[in-house]
């Protein structure tokens, strides 16, 4: 392909990848009742009533504590995973990564599915939210993991030794060493496990009781019934959430994002 | 480097990342199969005793059966729609210097960051018979009646199409920025055209990065949920639809439980064989 | 400070036995090496010394103390790591601080003394600087200066210079051995370059296998090396197998060779048969055609400024290195006579 037909392509896709996001932010400045088009006219009415909508905020506290607290979880073990991975696993190398993988690796409705049954069978059920945020710690270790993981590939283990050559104890290594030294790593795996714990349906989905809905529930059973714009605003305000926590962590903190 | 033992113990490092999967990953998973062998309840999700009877069930109703090929086959056209039209995006990602490539990547990612429910509404609201795509078309005269766009398989592979064609982009990009440039300018030297070079140097080395995404588009394709869902509506059901279903509006853990098996396993086979047609050792992503 | 005893110390990796038994003794404030090819063992012994490595028998004493089962972090040690370690992430100056302050030493102590250490390695003005700022040799005397300040037992440094060019190598080497001098610090030095351990060392010890080939002073080791081995490593070499004819004055022994009889020291009285002699390529001489020696040709020579290096092919075939100053050259083909001193030849035992 020449240079300015392979741009154009590349151009018609972008375009493609960001059209339907764009479609949904338009939608939600529009004025009348129903997703008409062309709109008619600019407004703000769908952002007021869903600032009203006690259950569409609900659903934003709920997904945005239980992101918290996962991706809390999440960050603490899957940064000891990755530490173990970098420094001690030896032969074993492969197969740890592969099974910090594995909740990436295996189909997420059918994980869903599996800890559905698997907490009901333990008796800790559905009635509290214990069992959601278990499967978005699940679903977001491998975020961490793939994050720290990277970070500590170009932390050098002989810091650590040169720090026990001088007389500071494991707790002292980490704190004063390695912890600064992989910390965009960190937070970069905690910011991404943040936004996949914000975004994800499967999982919570199976998982959620009444009055543990988290946003992106809450938006698919209001989908299933009602066509009004309100939808749009409520996930033009989700996109902008999640738009702030990659800008701040790309421009502010200046970090990479490992997805892969 | 090995720790001596007198410090900090390392298998407490791995042990709840250890614990948590083993715990909530993979009992659950045996438990799953487990279940699959179970009777059906009546009124309780299933009850005691076993059977086969479950997967005999899929195995006799061609409505199963129908809905498993049509699922493989939405995959698969994802799959290669994604392959076909992510190639040359990655390819430009991977080796052009030009000065947008920041945001260029930024483009590519950003779909990933908007959760999935609400990149399906917006093809519902393009897609639609009342939506911006048949209005338009049918504002600007060039048809009639609307065209069936959503409510069927099309719909749902082009919104699938965009959820996850980041995921074949990506391992794309990866594998083409590991190949030394230099070595398709040495093809070229020792006489080979583009194309050939493209098909004897480019595609082979490009190999691991074109299953990877194969794979992994492939797999996501055929448990997506929300998408089909939300686009097929109640006309056009992918098998993850019904299970879901079956669990949630049916309780019949059982045969939920043997439909999303039956589901996954054909789908490790695709990826199997996909893996053993490209001739490559299996690699997990 | 501190004298340092290696008693019959041995790392078993299960697959291999890295280190093997190795014996040494180490005065206060001398200067020894470990000098072996990789894989020899050496790093290994310096690990374990520094308590990053658990031996799996043996003991290390210091000033008599087993530290076997003392943690690194406890056995004020200061190390000099082969690609430095610096801590990226802190200053010049909190590099120096980062021991002390895990010493407990007071704010304005850790201010004088990383002060006095940053003089003493000619970094004054560096404190506020970042590694990634200084050139390769200023890292190094950072991490110099950052084992040092802390004023430990003794100082282990694992190939130090490796990472250095040629030139600012040598100016490292003496660098390092006078501040050595200066402290008086016991000092455990790594290497497998053999200039390198020869000018820096008050001992050195050849490392071969996990074993301990020779020890002694640099001069023993390059004039009186005990095996091919140890011969070949710590410089170049001429091996020439020699018959022992008989006895002669002053313990030596009349050994008959291809470039003619010679006297030669070292060789056990009721030796017989053939013995395997080392001969150093500076050791030989050379004259024009026809004088008084073995007669040889020139195949091929090798011009570095203040020596040349010759490659001789003896009537029989043999090939001899020769290496001298160039005052008289010759060139390829050109017909040259061998002078050697048979004091020059030192015999070889079987290699280990």
């Amino acid at each position: 392909m020449s240079k300015p037909l392979l741009t154009g392509y590349c151009l018609i896709i972008y375009a493609f990848l960001l059209l339907p996001i764009l479609v949904v932010v338009g939608a939600s400045f529009n004025a009348g009742a129903f997703l008409t088009f062309p709109p008619q006219g600019l407004s703000f009415r769908w952002y007021v009533v869903f600032f009203n909508n006690d259950v569409f905020m609900r659903a934003i506290r709920t997904s945005l504590w239980v992101a918290a607290v996962s991706t809390i979880i999440s960050g603490v073990i899957g940064t000891m995973a990755a530490m173990f991975y970098i420094q001690h696993s030896g032969r074993w190398k492969e197969s740890v990564r592969l099974a910090m993988l594995l909740p990436l690796l295996l189909p997420e409705v059918l994980t869903a599915i599996s800890l559905l049954f698997f907490v009901y069978s333990i008796g800790i059920g559905t009635k509290t939210i214990a069992a959601m945020i278990i499967g978005h710690v699940l679903i977001t270790l491998p975020f961490v993991f793939i994050n720290v993981s990277a970070a500590m590939e170009s932390y050098d283990p002989s810091w650590s030794l040169a720090a026990r050559s001088l007389g500071a104890g494991p707790f002292t290594r980490f704190r004063r060493i390695m912890l600064p030294l992989i910390k965009p790593g960190v937070i970069g795996g905690c910011l991404f496990a943040f936004i996949i714990s914000f975004d994800i349906f499967t999982i919570s989905f199976m998982l959620k009781n009444i009055g543990t809905a988290t946003l992106p529930i809450q938006l698919y059973d209001y989908l299933r019934t009602n066509f009004t714009p309100e939808a749009a605003a409520v996930s033009t305000v989700s996109i902008v959430l999640t738009l702030a926590v990659v800008i701040i962590s790309e421009k502010v903190l200046g970090l990479r994002i490992h997805r892969f | 480097m090995t720790i001596s033992a007198r410090s900090a113990k390392p298998f407490l490092l791995i042990a709840p990342a250890a614990v948590l999967l083993g715990v909530f990953l993979v009992l659950p998973y045996i438990n799953i199969g487990i279940m699959s062998f179970r009777n059906p309840g009546n009124g309780s999700p299933y009850a005691p005793g076993f059977t086969t009877g479950n997967y005999l069930r899929l195995f006799s109703d061609s409505f199963y059966l129908v809905q498993v090929g049509n699922t493989l086959m939405i995959g698969a056209i994802t799959t290669l729609a994604c392959l076909v039209l992510g190639f040359p995006v990655a390819w430009q990602l991977a080796r052009s210097q030009m000065r947008f490539r920041g945001l260029a990547y930024g483009l590519v990612l950003s779909p990933l960051l908007v959760g999935i429910v609400i990149r399906s509404y917006g093809w519902t609201i393009l897609l639609g018979n009342n939506g911006m795509i048949n209005r338009t078309l049918i504002n600007m005269g060039l048809i009639d009646r609307p065209l069936a766009l959503m409510y069927n398989s099309l719909g749902i592979v082009i919104a699938l199409v965009h959820v996850f064609l980041p995921f074949m982009i990506l391992p794309l990009m990866s594998a083409i920025q590991g190949i030394d440039p230099s070595i398709e300018a040495a093809a070229r030297s020792l006489g080979a055209g583009r194309v050939t070079a493209f098909r004897r140097i480019v595609l082979p080395l490009a190999m691991p990065g074109i299953q990877a995404g194969c794979i992994l588009v492939f797999v996501l394709s055929l448990s997506a949920y929300v998408t089909p869902s939300l686009i097929g509506g109640l006309r056009v059901k992918t098998m993850a639809v019904s299970v879901v279903d079956a669990l949630i509006d049916t309780f019949q853990w059982p045969f939920g439980s043997a439909m999303a098996l039956l589901l996954s396993l054909t789908g490790a086979l695709v990826v199997l064989i996909f893996a053993r047609l490209t001739r490559m050792k299996w690699k997990a992503n | 400070m501190t004298e340092v005893s290696i008693e019959g110390l041995t790392k078993d990796y299960g697959s291999s036995l890295a280190v093997n038994g190795i014996s040494v003794k180490i005065a206060d404030g001398e200067f020894i090496s470990l000098l072996g090819p990789s894989g020899c063992g050496k790093t290994t012994t310096l690990k374990m010394i520094a308590g990053f490595e658990e031996a799996t028998a043996g003991a290390i004493r210091f000033d008599g103390q087993d530290v076997v089962n003392v943690p690194a972090e406890k056995r004020d040690i200061g190390m000099v790591f082969q690609n430095y370690a610096l801590f990226p992430h802190m200053t010049v100056a909190q590099n120096l601080a980062f021991g002390l302050e895990m010493r407990r030493v007071s704010r304005s102590d850790i201010a004088t003394r990383t002060a006095r250490v940053l003089e003493m390695v000619q970094l004054s003005g560096y404190a506020d600087r970042y590694p990634r700022q200084l050139s390769g040799g200023q890292q190094q005397r950072v991490a110099l200066a950052r084992a040092l300040v802390i004023e430990p037992r003794i100082l282990l440094l694992d190939e130090p210079l490796a990472n250095l060019d040629a030139k600012l190598r040598e100016e490292m080497r003496v660098f390092i051995r006078d501040l050595q001098k200066r402290v008086g610090i016991t000092t455990v030095y790594v290497t497998h370059d053999q200039a390198e351990a020869m000018t820096m060392s008050d001992r050195v010890v050849v490392m071969f296998g996990g074993r301990i080939a020779q020890h002694g002073a640099p001069a023993d080791i390059y004039e009186r090396p005990v095996t091919r081995e140890v011969a070949q490593f710590v410089g170049q070499v001429n091996i020439l197998e020699g018959r022992v004819v008989s006895a002669a004055a002053d313990d030596r022994m009349a050994v008959e060779t291809v470039l003619g009889q010679f006297a030669v020291r070292g060789i056990p009285a009721a030796a017989s048969g053939t013995v395997t002699l080392a001969l150093r390529p500076e050791a030989v001489e050379l004259a024009g055609p026809g004088t008084d020696g073995t007669q040889a040709t020139v195949s091929a020579s090798y011009y570095s400024g203040s020596l040349v290096d010759y490659r001789l092919t003896l009537d029989n075939g043999q090939t001899i290195n020769v290496q001298t100053f160039p005052r008289n050259r010759w060139s390829a083909g050109d017909r040259v006579t061998i002078k050697v001193d048979g004091d020059r030849f030192w015999p070889l035992g079987a290699s280990a």
